[in-house]
């Protein structure tokens, strides 16, 4: 398989006109590089010039061991089915680095994340306020490894974050959180309107910011899993998946086929039951309360279908590194295609209430709408990215699991409407059932965990997974007594909870939950 | 006199009771619809017998107008019901107004439920209270019109009148006139009762709201009072649709077996209706807030075509 894809990479190194050092293939997922400090404006650069995507930027505290930082630069190109890593050394004397922000918006939000953690100062931010540490936390960067995670902070009383101002005749502004009327998470949004339209949205985050990265690096990998199950909810088994894919590759283990196999339908699964519950959330949002109690009644459907393969209707608890904790036997296969088959008849009927219903469609029509420049400058991934023209997915662009032994298509429509982002979930579906049809056909009997050998120190392993939602990436760094000295979690919600003040814009209030809905990020894994 | 006195009572009694049951019927059966089993009939009554025992959260910055519009808003409502003929064609109060009086005693409630809404400086009250006066300029002409088609069949704004025309002429309201008129304030209805496609009562979302982000921050008996004020405002509405347009049935004296069919009949009728409301609920999606003026203007022309027609086709 890898023989045979093109090594673009290797094209574009010779390309780029900037030194890369020590390029090797670290395994057949990944290539690795180190670049000069001064050179990553124009390493970025050359790199998006050729076609490449910076997906995640992050940092990590080496300073126990070489007295420096590093900052690693995630790329991939659509023609090669590894990612590239550059890696950049940041000397701790001098705590800075260049940003890119203002050439790459989409890591505009990750950049001032590296300036809260590590308390590196992004050189030329356009925007370098905090973001993940809120503003009453006093000058810490609870990300070094000086920064003992039992730090109890005192009470901070300091300046506030300031909004920009509304001003204007008739201008005013609509205060909305961080608590909100319905059960879900904080987030504060600030509209600036005139009357019902939108002038501007300023979105704040991080109220839930939990410092999960930084409790990954005390726990031993076995538990890490669970951990990394819980970084956001509705995504779980994607995170965990992800999670112990990096472990695998830094192990240096391929786990067993079935396994692969089994992942790959509990991945399809995953994405199923919450395609299905946003779609009845979106129509919900427009009043049409019929179609949504379908879909919480096929949802419930498909967590039964969960249930009976995993015994958890969340999938939690199933993956662990060198495959899934759990078989299923025979039966369960069998009980898991009949019941996929009478929701597929159930769905289609259910589509057909909601696509006869002309008020519907004139809610979602051009309502929300992200340009495809737009959502490609700001590295929109997942539904809301391949709504609007991004034609990435995962899956198939660096096939994981058993992907590479199924055939689909990623819908991607151009429009960036919030009709769009529903059809897209609806194509997705559809996708997704033929996706577990054909494992299920060809899953046979075999191992499902192989042992994974004690992870040596210093081992680096990038783990990738198409979440539901959108690309999820999982970077872990072994640490001495099988614990982890660092694990980079980058949820896909943080590329796109920008791209929703952009889709707000020019809409008017009462039409802000749908596309909220449409987009439906997690604040719990952004914020971490 | 004993027996005017008893009819205002037993027709304020039949009003207070009965509007939450309508309320109660049109959520029960949406979720029947949705395949759902709902709250049961008689939720409305539990949830104002709870809220009238709860303690009241009034903000700091409300003025007296917080405090009094649940007040006028309960009894300008409850005024307006007694105007309208519900079980004897003979409305209790008719002789103290007309469907003049109905409408402007209606709009006293609304502009003050409005200013309740802005009273205690939250974005939301502004934002429903700005909402709800966007459509009621438009619906309130719409069901002047409309009434206005009727009184002149009849030759009087008194709605007891216009019932007991209505009651020697059975089939009026096959007229072009009647059904037009009937239209436009069924549309009414739908709008002032904020209904779907209008407004979604059973929405969380504060910012889609309408009617529910005036009252975001009334609490307790104050807002028991403003819920019970719009379900008997709904019962009114409907009260005007049902017995005005179709009054068959209707008793004209207090002599109990009249009465009784009456009542069953009003009830019947009311159960219709209801049911007619709560399928264009369940089949449709909420319109996008510029859109509904579009729909109150229709419900506008066709109230302005209602009364153009009585002249034409009166002969």
């Amino acid at each position: 398989m890898t023989q045979s894809a093109v090594h673009i990479f290797d094209q574009i190194r010779d390309l780029c006109g900037v030194a890369l050092d020590r390029w090797h293939e670290a395994n057949e997922a990944e290539v690795r590089a180190d670049a000069a400090l001064s050179d990553v404006r124009r390493m970025v650069a050359s790199l998006i010039e050729n076609g490449c995507r910076l997906a995640s930027v992050f940092a990590e505290d080496r300073t126990a061991v070489t007295e420096d930082f590093l900052i690693y630069y995630v790329f991939d190109h659509p023609d090669d089915e590894r990612f590239l890593v550059v890696r950049t050394v940041v000397p701790s004397h001098m705590p800075a680095f260049p940003s890119v922000a203002a050439e790459v918006p989409a890591v505009n939000w990750q950049e001032r994340e590296i300036q809260d953690w590590f308390g590196l100062v992004a050189d030329g931010h356009p925007n370098p306020r905090r973001v993940a540490l809120h503003d009453n936390w006093p000058d810490v960067h609870p990300l070094r490894k000086d920064f003992p995670s039992d730090t109890v902070l005192p009470p901070f009383e300091g300046e506030q974050h300031v909004y920009r101002p509304t001003l204007g005749e008739g201008v005013f502004q609509i205060p909305v959180g961080p608590v909100h009327a319905g059960i879900i998470e904080p987030g504060h949004f600030n509209f600036a309107v005139a009357g019902e339209p939108i002038l501007y949205l300023q979105l704040r985050m991080f109220y839930t910011h939990k410092g999960i990265e930084k409790r990954f690096e005390q726990l031993p990998v076995n538990r890490a899993v669970y951990l990394a199950e819980s970084v956001s909810g509705d995504s779980s088994f994607s995170h965990g998946t992800a999670f112990c894919q990096a472990i695998e590759r830094a192990a240096g283990i391929e786990i067993p086929v079935r396994a692969k196999r089994m992942r790959t339908v509990l991945l399809e699964l995953e994405r199923l039951y919450n395609h299905v519950g946003d779609i009845g959330a979106i129509v919900n949002d427009v009043g049409f309360g019929v179609a949504n109690a379908h879909a919480m009644r096929l949802r419930e459907y498909l967590l039964a279908v969960n249930e009976e393969l995993t015994g958890s209707r969340l999938l939690r608890g199933i993956v662990c590194p060198g495959g899934l904790r759990h078989d299923w036997n025979d039966q369960q296969t069998q009980r898991c295609r009949e019941s996929l088959r009478g929701f597929e008849q159930d769905f289609a009927d259910m589509m057909q209430i909601i696509d006869s219903s002309d008020s519907t469609r004139d809610r979602l029509e051009h309502t929300g709408i992200l340009h495809p420049e737009k959502a490609r400058d700001l590295g929109v991934v997942g539904v809301g990215g391949r709504a609007s023209g991004v034609d990435r997915d995962l899956r198939r662009d660096h096939p994981y699991a058993a992907y590479d032994e199924v055939l689909f298509t990623v819908p991607v429509y151009q429009e960036g409407d919030v009709l769009r982002r529903l059809r897209v979930r609806v194509d997705e579906i559809g996708q997704s059932l033929g996706i577990i049809r054909q494992i299920l056909t060809v899953l046979e009997p075999g191992l499902h965990l192989i042992a994974v050998p004690p992870l040596p120190p210093d081992c680096v392993a990038l783990g990738a997974v198409e979440g539901w939602r959108g690309e999820i990436l999982h970077w872990i760094r072994t640490g001495a007594h099988g614990r982890l000295d660092r694990c980079k979690i980058k949820d896909p919600s943080l590329s796109n909870w920008p791209a929703l003040v952009e889709a707000v814009q020019g809409n008017i209030v009462p039409d802000f939950p749908v596309i909220n809905k449409s987009f439906n990020l997690s604040y719990s894994g952004t914020d971490r | 006199m004993i027996e005017y006195t008893l009819s205002i009572l037993v027709h304020l009694a039949l009003v207070l009771l009965l509007s939450p049951l309508v309320t109660g019927f049109n959520r029960t059966f949406k979720a029947r619809v949705q395949t759902r089993r709902g709250p049961g009939l008689f939720q409305p009554y539990r949830d104002l017998y709870k809220l009238l025992r709860k303690g009241m959260v009034i903000p700091e910055t409300a003025s007296w107008i917080f405090t009094a519009t649940p007040f006028i808003l309960f009894v300008t409502t409850l005024l307006a019901s007694l105007l309208i003929p519900s079980v004897t064609a003979q409305a209790p109060l008719s002789l103290f107004g007309g469907v003049l009086a109905v409408v402007y005693l209606l709009a006293l409630g609304r502009f003050f439920l409005a200013l309740g809404g802005l009273d205690t400086g939250s974005s939301f009250g502004g934002l429903g209270s700005s909402r709800e006066m966007t459509i009621s300029a438009i619906a309130e002409p719409a069901l002047m019109l409309a009434v206005f088609t009727v009184a002149i069949g009849a030759g009087s704004t008194n709605l007891s009148i216009v019932a007991q025309a209505g009651l020697s002429q059975s089939w009026r309201f096959l007229a072009p006139s009647q059904m037009l008129a009937f239209a436009a304030l069924f549309i009414v209805l739908i709008a002032e009762t904020g209904r779907i496609p209008v407004d979604n009562p059973a929405t969380h979302l504060e910012l889609t709201m309408i009617h529910e982000a005036m009252i975001l921050e009334y609490s307790g008996p104050y807002l028991a009072l403003i819920e019970w004020a719009a379900a008997i405002k709904q019962l009114v509405l409907m009260t005007i649709l049902v017995n005005v347009f179709f009054p068959f049935g209707l008793s004209p004296d207090w002599s109990p077996v009249p009465v009784l069919i009456s009542l069953g009949l009003f009830l019947f009728k009311l159960l219709l209706l209801s049911i007619i409301v709560a399928l264009v609920e369940v089949t449709n999606a909420k319109m996008r807030l510029f859109r509904v003026p579009e729909l109150l203007a229709i419900g506008f022309v066709l109230g302005a075509l209602a009364l153009v027609s009585t002249f034409l086709f009166q002969g």
